[in-house]
Order: C-alpha cells, then structure tokens, then sequence
C-alpha cells in the first residue's frame, strides 16, 4: 500500500467519515422515519446553531485554546437583541446588527484577556462564561421579549428553495471556514500557534493579532447564533444557550481536532457534528430516551478517540 | 338571552367595581380578585370561548389504542416523578394508551423542542407537556397540530393556540381559600398572623396574597394580618425574617404564612428554633419533602399544594377523552377517571380542583 493511500485511509476523518455511514445505516434500520428527506432536513435546522458554533470553535480549539463562553454569549445576545429592539426601540435589523456586534465585542474582550494578561483561555472564558450569563440574566430580569414580526421568523424557521433558511447561511460559513482553515496563510498560521506558540512568536508571526481575531469571531458567531436561534422558538430568555458549548466542543473533538492545538479540520467537526445529531435523532426515534442517548454520545466520543489514537501510533511507527 | 345578557352585564360590573383596589395588605397586586365562596362552591364559570388550538386532519382514534409520549419541564425530579406516575397510572387504567415519559435532563427550552421535534417525526398520536418557555414552545407544538396529533399541556402553559386543553393544577384563588382556611382552622377566627413572601412584585407570590386579603375578608373577617416581609427566595433571609416577625410581635403573633417553597420551610425552622411549636401555626406552600421533618414533628400541621401524581394522571385522562372525541370545543367538563368531573375554566383549561392539603397522616406518600 502507498504510504499517500495509507495515509488517507488512516485518517481520524476518514474513520469517522466510516462510523457515520456505519451509524447512518444501523438507524434507518432501527425506524423507518429516520431517513427521510423532511427529517434530515428538520435535523439540519435543529443542529445549525451548534454547527455554526463549531466552527469557529475548530480554530480556536486548532490554536490550543478553548472558549467556554459561547454558550453565555448566545444568551446575552438574545436579551440584548430584544431589548434593542423592545425597550430602546430600534428597529429590528439594526437591532439583529448590532447584537451580533455585541457578540463580537464579548468574544474581543476574551481576546484582550487571554493575549493581553497571559490569562490560560480556560480560566479566562470560564469567567466570561459566568460573567456573560450573569449579564443576561440582569439585563432580563427575568422577563422575556416575544412578539417578534413575521418577517423575522423566516430566519429560523422559513425554508430556502425547500432547505431551511439557517442550514444555507451555516453551509456558507462552512465553506467559508474550510477554505480558511485549510488553504488560507491564515489558517497555516492558526496551526502554527497551535504546535508552537513561543516558535511561531519567534518566528515573526503576529500571534496575539491571530487570537485577537479568531476569539472575536468566535464572539460574532455566537451572536449570528443567537439570532438565528431567537428566529427559531420566537422569544429571548436570559437562560438560551446553556451548555452549548459541551455540545459544541463534543463536535469538535469528536472530529478529531486536538485538544492540544496543532491539528484538525472543518470537515472533521462537520462529520462529528452530523454524527452527534444522527445519533440524538436517530436513537430518539428507535425509542431509546433522552438518558441514554448522552450514554451513547459519551461511549461513541471515546471509541472514535481510542481508534484514531490506535491508527496514529501504527502510522507514526 | 335576556337573561345571560343580565348575568354577564351583571359579572362585568362586579368585576369592573373590584378592578383596580389596591390589596388591603401589602404584597398583593392591584388586579381585580375572584374569592370563592367560603364554603367552597364552585363559582359560576365565566363563559369564555374556546380558544385552544385544533390538530389538522386527526385521524379517527376513538377507542383506538394510541401511543402518547409525556415531555416534562426536565426529568429526574420528584415533582415531574409524581406527574410521570400519574400518567403511567391512567394508562394502565385506560388499557389502550401506551404512555412513555421522556425529556431532557434540565430544564432548557432548546432541548425540550428538540425532544418534542422528535416524537413527532416518530409518529406519536399525543403529546402531554409542561412548557419550559410558554411562547418559545409555541411554534413546536403548532407543528405537532399541523400533523393531526392531539396535544394537552400540564403544570406549565404554552400559548393557548399551540396546544387543545391545558390541565390546570390550581387557580390564585382556590390556593389562597385553602391557606386562608386552613390557618383560620389552626389559629382561630380572630388570630393574628403574618406574611413571608418572596417580593412584593413576584407575580404568582403577589396574585396570591391579593386573593387571600380578598378571600380573608369575605369568609374569615376577624383575622388580623400584620404585616408582610419580602424574603426572596432565599433560604437564609426566609429564616432571618421569620425570625425577626417572632421577635417582634411576641405572643400577638399566632401564624406564619410562607408563599414560597423556600420561605415555608425556613419559617418552621424559625419556628422551631425559637421554641415556639405548637403556639405560632405554619401554613404556606411548599413541597412535602422540605416540610417533612417539621410536619413530623407536629411543628406544622398544612402544607399546602397541588397533587403532582392526580395532575399527570388527569393529563392523560384529557387526552384520552380528546383523542376519543369525548372533549370538545365549548364543553364545561370532562369526566376523569377517579377524579370524576373536571371543571371547564378559561376557554381551554381544565381544572383539578381544590388544592391538595399535605398533612401528618398522608405526607409520608409522596416523595418530591
């Protein structure tokens, strides 16, 4: 065998690539209502917040980072976007526009903390993710904002040529992502940060620059999110958004991005994104419950993991 | 028609002349009050229009047997335990309804649409639900509809278009008849007592002390209340300032009523600690686990509450007799199994009834 064929074969992705369609199978057998167009597409509608999240979380994650606060900052983008629009009166696009710069600016400040104070991202977006959430809920004051507009809703829950609106702007940004991470200087720089940060430093590379800009975009993303999902079920609650991010750095990892920085792929989050939410939707239908569906998440996110390891070791010897 | 002309000209000025006048204690809103009659007859319901929602295109599924899935607020807590049973009762007892519970493990609205999302595409014929969000459920449920499933809610409300019936577990003022008499019954009719609550401007805690102040003084007109204290709902500051009422008034003092689950428990504690059991009454609304120990040791004799286990169980029963076509647009009641009739309220709501008074001899039965 070539060592190039090799090579791809034995690749986390690939693997997981095979587990899918492995899974994909052995549930539309389990309920014949899995695998029908209205359902795949119901899925991609369900999974396009978390998907969009993940995105950027495989840069940051690629940079040997991690930010725990975009589930906090989905929630404050939802208050914030109502009471831009309720309380303060703007109008509704310029209210959307202005949460989701919201968004940014609280991922920036995560930038500023980490790249400014030498904070380890851990503990600094474990703060933030306190501090964020804590804002919403004190913005909010517990009261939520509904009565949207009509037009609005065509966001979360209209449909584009027959394909949900939120699943044409996620594969957008997909590909948009992928052409970064994988092709651009950019994303060569972001895997450099994440092998080595002090040699990529002495190598010339801006790395704080290079932070600064992925955490912001993270922030951004969280709020484009939020707002998407606030289309979605049609009110704000100060509570949206919690333990998104378990979900979201569940796809990541499971798409065989290194949680030591240096290495991962957008098609890898994609492919451990749709896995999760076929297994979710998939064993819901067969009948399992919601308990045991996290038991078979957990269990699948380890297999994956000790295989890819397994394979790696081989190739590497 | 003259006559029900009369009648509702009739409600509307009683309503109108009650309508904004400021609690008489402090704590309650100024919305008009409803007290029922003091020996518990059922009000003439105010004839509403149905105002639920109806599934498109249900197939005939009368006496047919049907497949319903239940998806509480989260699951894995003692109160949605009880409803859960509640609901797996009725089902053995009807025979042709195989019910399951399911739902997230906390008590998020994304992953209760998710679930709901779910079992509709799986094909259920109902769904019973306790809303996490009432308007942000909405749009799933109305999806549910869309496809011809039947959908009742319990315990917690979605816009009444989203769903067919909504089970409600208890009214403001049938909670605040059943605190009123219950410490009437304790402390006598001319006792004196007081109020711990959560804050003056909490909705359900505000709804309630109005309801009473109105109910107080239609049926128990010597009672003396003396004053209200806001407490959060935090378990420290209850005590503090149940402690404080104690100190205060001295043997004026006969009764505490708490208004929340938290501030009920810390004034028996405040109670007990004083050493003043037996001689000041606690009566307020909690769940029977927290007042357990002090119920047991006959420092408090009611709490009171709603049936968690016959709130699930008539759930189910509605959905039964909705699916089956028994419930319709316009009724005034439904029958429920061993809850026998059940009251048509609000268009499309179902009461439970009075609410359920936990006492020495029955608290031992429930676990939540």
């Amino acid at each position: 065998m070539s060592q190039s064929l090799r090579n791809l074969l034995f690749r986390h992705e690939t693997i997981l690539g095979l587990l899918l369609i492995l899974a994909l199978i052995m549930l539309a057998f389990q309920s014949d209502r899995f695998f029908t167009t209205e359902n795949l597409l119901n899925q991609g509608r369900l999974m396009a917040e978390v998907g969009l999240v993940a995105l950027a979380m495989t840069f940051v994650i690629v940079t040997g980072g991690i930010d725990l606060s975009v589930g906090s900052i989905l929630g404050l983008v939802a208050i914030l976007l109502g009471v831009f629009w309720q309380n303060i009166g703007l109008p509704l696009p310029l209210a959307m526009m202005l949460g989701i710069a919201a968004g940014a600016l609280a991922g920036f400040v995560n930038g500023l903390i980490i790249t400014r104070f030498g904070v380890p991202p851990l503990i600094a977006t474990l703060a933030t993710l306190a501090l964020y959430r804590g804002l919403a809920e004190g913005i909010s004051q517990a009261r939520s904002v509904r009565g949207y507009p009509e037009w609005f809703f065509v966001l979360g829950q209209g449909e584009f040529f027959g394909v949900p609106v939120q699943l044409w702007i996620f594969g957008l940004c997909a590909v948009l992502a992928a052409i970064i991470l994988g092709l651009s200087t950019f994303g060569r720089e972001t895997y450099a940060i994440g092998s080595n940060a002090v040699a990529s430093r002495f190598s010339g590379l801006r790395v704080d620059r290079a932070l600064l800009l992925i955490y912001t975009a993270s922030g951004l993303i969280a709020g484009l999110a939020a707002v998407i999902f606030v289309s979605r079920v049609s009110t704000t609650r100060s509570d949206m958004g919690t333990g998104l991010e378990l979900d979201v750095i569940t796809a990541v990892v499971l798409g065989g991005t290194s949680i030591f920085g240096g290495r991962g792929t957008i098609i890898g989050t994609l492919l451990g994104l749709v896995l999760m939410q076929a297994l979710k939707n998939g064993l819901a239908l067969a009948g399992v419950k919601g308990d045991g569906t996290i038991v078979v998440i957990g269990a699948v996110l380890i297999l994956t993991i000790l295989i890819s390891n397994m394979f790696r070791r081989d190739a590497d010897g | 028609m003259i006559r029900k002309t009369v009648i509702a000209a009739f409600a509307l000025a009683a309503m109108a002349g009650s309508a904004y006048a400021a609690s008489a204690w402090t704590g309650g809103d100024d919305l008009p009050t409803n007290p029922l009659a003091c020996d518990g007859t059922p009000s003439a319901a105010v004839a509403k229009p149905y105002d639920g929602g109806e599934p498109t295109n249900a197939p005939d599924r009368k006496g047919k047997k049907i497949t319903v899935v239940d998806i509480p607020k989260l699951i894995g807590i003692g109160y949605f335990n009880a409803t859960s049973k509640g609901i797996a009762d009725a089902a053995a007892e009807l025979g042709n309804v195989d019910a399951k519970t399911d739902g997230p493990t906390q008590a998020n609205i994304d992953q209760q649409i998710s679930f709901i999302d779910n079992y509709i595409t799986s094909g259920v014929d109902g769904i019973l639900f306790a809303a996490n969000d009432p308007v942000a459920i909405a749009p799933v449920l109305k999806k549910a509809l869309s496809k011809g499933i039947n959908v009742v809610g319990y315990d917690a409300n979605s816009q009444p278009d989203a769903r067919q019936w909504f089970v409600n577990q208890a009214e403001f003022n049938g909670i605040a008849k059943s605190l009123v008499d219950n410490m009437a019954k304790e402390i006598g009719e001319d006792g004196s007592f007081a109020i711990v609550t959560s804050t003056f401007t909490t909705p359900n805690q505000a709804r309630w002390i109005a309801e009473m102040a109105a109910y107080a003084a239609k049926c128990h007109p010597n009672m003396k209340w003396l004053e209200t204290v806001e407490a959060q709902e935090d378990n420290v500051l209850s005590f503090n300032q149940a402690t404080t009422l104690i100190n205060k008034y001295g043997d004026e003092l006969k009764g505490l009523f708490g208004m929340t689950s938290v501030a009920t428990p810390a004034s028996a504690e405040a109670v007990t600690q004083a050493g003043k059991c037996g001689q000041i009454a606690v009566v307020g609304l909690a769940t029977p686990n927290a007042m357990k120990p002090y119920v047991e040791k006959d420092c408090v004799k009611s709490v009171v509450l709603w049936n968690p286990v016959d709130l699930g169980y008539a759930a189910l029963q509605v959905l039964r007799a909705v699916a089956d076509g028994d419930l319709k647009a316009g009724a005034t009641s439904v029958k429920a199994g061993k809850l026998g009739e059940l009251q048509v309220i609000n268009g499309s709501e179902i009461l439970l009834g009075a609410p359920y008074t936990f006492t020495k001899e029955n608290i031992g039965q429930f676990d939540f």
